[in-house]
């Protein structure tokens, strides 16, 4: 309790981190915000190429909204997916790349992987506006969704903010978090319904039935990864315009909090040790 | 007690971790079942003293006697292994100038940054923003990007910002001897107000000169240990003999 009220008392300088990260990031550019755009719309183009068009990965139409764009469905699950994986990237480097401030100052050490979070998050608004925008053109019915959309985007936000506290310890400890988690990173991406639809899975897994003769299957594996349900709201409310499975709620909620908890209790335990570590 | 102490180190110990090897990676960790070798290294030994509330107090000893480590567990930067350090006041340390300047943002956001991460609010920065830039001398370029500043300029600007923070406790490094000899004038007098006001400034020096005109209280540290602690002069003059004559 003690902790979280020092937390909020440096909600001030949380936000001040944030803006630096976000106003330093495209001085001196020309195109300003306008790049943070870019990559997602350059790994659009790469993927609906090779599956979309190669490969004719043809997910469902939206059902009840009709939509049937690839390029639209594909992003719906891309954008939080590039979002996820800034934070964690970007936070697990934010305490080794602060080693200056952290053996200078004393403040409250959390707000440097927490404010990676802010400010990944002002750029996944500024791309998630710009997909509604695009949405509502291709014939979708977006608008009333978007407060359960903000909702899943907090959740999401607070699970990364978890991952992205235990990654920021670990890297102080072992350098070698860096390279792995690009590696982590690069495959996770695969065992999300990121650049396929879930059904591929689901229908593999009843061909395959029970792994090695036991209960699990394929598909119980599958969902194991929080980000498999992550991606299920924010289709369901974008792409397909319907209220999500309940239980994938509850999923989230459970990922995001209990990430965040475990997150929280080891970056404490560690905090006061970091300007010897470091 | 508590009305005329700022600071007390009570029994204050802080070891060191010295690695032989030291393995900031998985493979080895794992390969070994060990993450380092190390032996401890004591850098205070039971170190026990109060700072009298508006002293101005000198922490003074040769390289590598535990001065600067001890500033950084008056600062909460390092935590003590045993014993511990109450502060009666709010506590600000300078160990650096302008720590966490964002070097694309201009001196105005800098101001507004650096303050929040030495703890002050918004108002409190907006209410003295022209203060600092004053104080700072910085005025003509202080929306301009502090890469583009001079070293001098750079680090008064930070000075301008700490000394703002208003402290009832302010713990100083070294960072005086920085700007040059009108910037220092000002700096002096700056510490001369705090002390004024009632404030009290802890100091960590080489030169015995800056301790003798400013602190009237001083601690010699010596490998960790607490040589001497009181009045300044006698506390100086301790620690000059044992320099110049160790067998005397």
């Amino acid at each position: 309790m003690n902790y979280l009220k020092e937390v909020w008392g440096s909600r001030e300088l949380l936000f001040n981190l944030t803006s630096r990260e976000v106003r330093g990031k495209y001085k001196r550019t020309i195109f300003g915000q306008l790049w943070s755009l870019a990559n997602p719309l350059a790994l659009m183009l790469i993927y609906t190429l090779v599956f979309g068009i190669i490969f004719k990965s043809n997910p469902e139409p939206g059902n009840p909204s009709g939509l049937n764009v690839f390029a639209l469905w594909l992003l719906c699950g891309l954008l939080p997916w590039t979002f996820f994986a800034n934070v964690v990237n970007t936070a697990s480097g934010s305490l080794v790349g602060n080693a200056n401030l952290i053996q200078k100052v004393s403040f409250s050490r959390i707000v440097l992987p927490l404010s990676t979070v802010g400010s990944s998050a002002y750029n996944w608004a500024f791309e998630m506006a710009v997909l509604v925008i695009a949405l509502s053109i291709a014939g979708g019915f977006v608008l009333p969704w978007i407060p359960l959309v903000l909702v899943a985007m907090v959740l999401l936000a607070i699970f990364a903010a978890g991952v992205g506290l235990l990654f920021s310890i670990a890297n102080v400890y072992f350098r070698d978090t860096q390279y792995l988690l690009s590696i982590v990173l690069q495959l996770w991406i695969y065992l999300s319904p990121i650049i396929y639809p879930t059904t591929l899975v689901v229908s593999k897994s009843k061909e395959l039935g029970g792994l090695l003769g036991t209960p699990i299957t394929l598909a119980g594996l599958y969902d194991l990864n929080p980000i498999v349900h992550f991606v299920a709201i924010f289709r369901a409310l974008m792409y397909d315009n319907r209220w999500p499975d309940p239980s994938e709620w509850l999923i989230c909620l459970a990922w995001a909090l209990v990430t965040l908890l475990l997150g929280a209790v080891v970056f404490r335990r560690n905090e006061r040790k970091l300007a010897e570590a470091l | 007690m508590s009305n005329n102490t700022a600071v007390r180190v009570d029994h204050v110990t802080k070891t060191f971790r010295m690695y032989h090897e030291r393995n900031q990676s998985l493979k080895s960790a794992i390969m070994r079942g060990r993450t380092s070798v190390h032996e401890d290294f004591l850098a205070l030994r039971d170190v026990t003293f109060d700072v009298p509330q508006g002293s101005t107090f000198g922490l003074i000893g040769s390289n590598g006697s535990g001065k600067s480590t001890l500033l950084k567990c008056l600062a909460n930067i390092y935590y003590p292994n045993q014993g511990a350090i109450t502060h009666f006041g709010k506590i600000a340390a300078m160990l650096e100038v302008g720590s966490g300047f964002h070097a694309e943002l201009s001196g105005r956001e800098n101001i507004f940054l650096n303050g929040s991460i030495l703890g002050m609010s918004k108002k409190e920065v907006t209410r003295k923003l022209d203060e600092i830039i004053d104080f700072s001398g910085v005025e003509q370029f202080i929306d301009q990007p502090v890469k583009n500043y001079s070293s001098g300029m750079y680090v008064r600007l930070g000075f301008a910002i700490a000394i703002n923070v208003d402290p009832d406790i302010l713990v100083v490094d070294e960072v005086l001897a920085v700007g040059d000899a009108d910037f220092q004038a000002k700096c002096f007098a700056k510490f001369a107000d705090f002390r004024n006001a009632g404030k009290t400034v802890i100091l960590v020096s080489h030169s015995m000169e800056t301790v003798k005109t400013m602190c009237d209280h001083a601690a010699w540290l010596n490998h960790g240990t607490l040589e001497t602690v009181g009045e300044a002069a006698p506390t100086i003059d301790a620690y000059l003999r044992s320099l110049n004559g160790p067998a005397a």
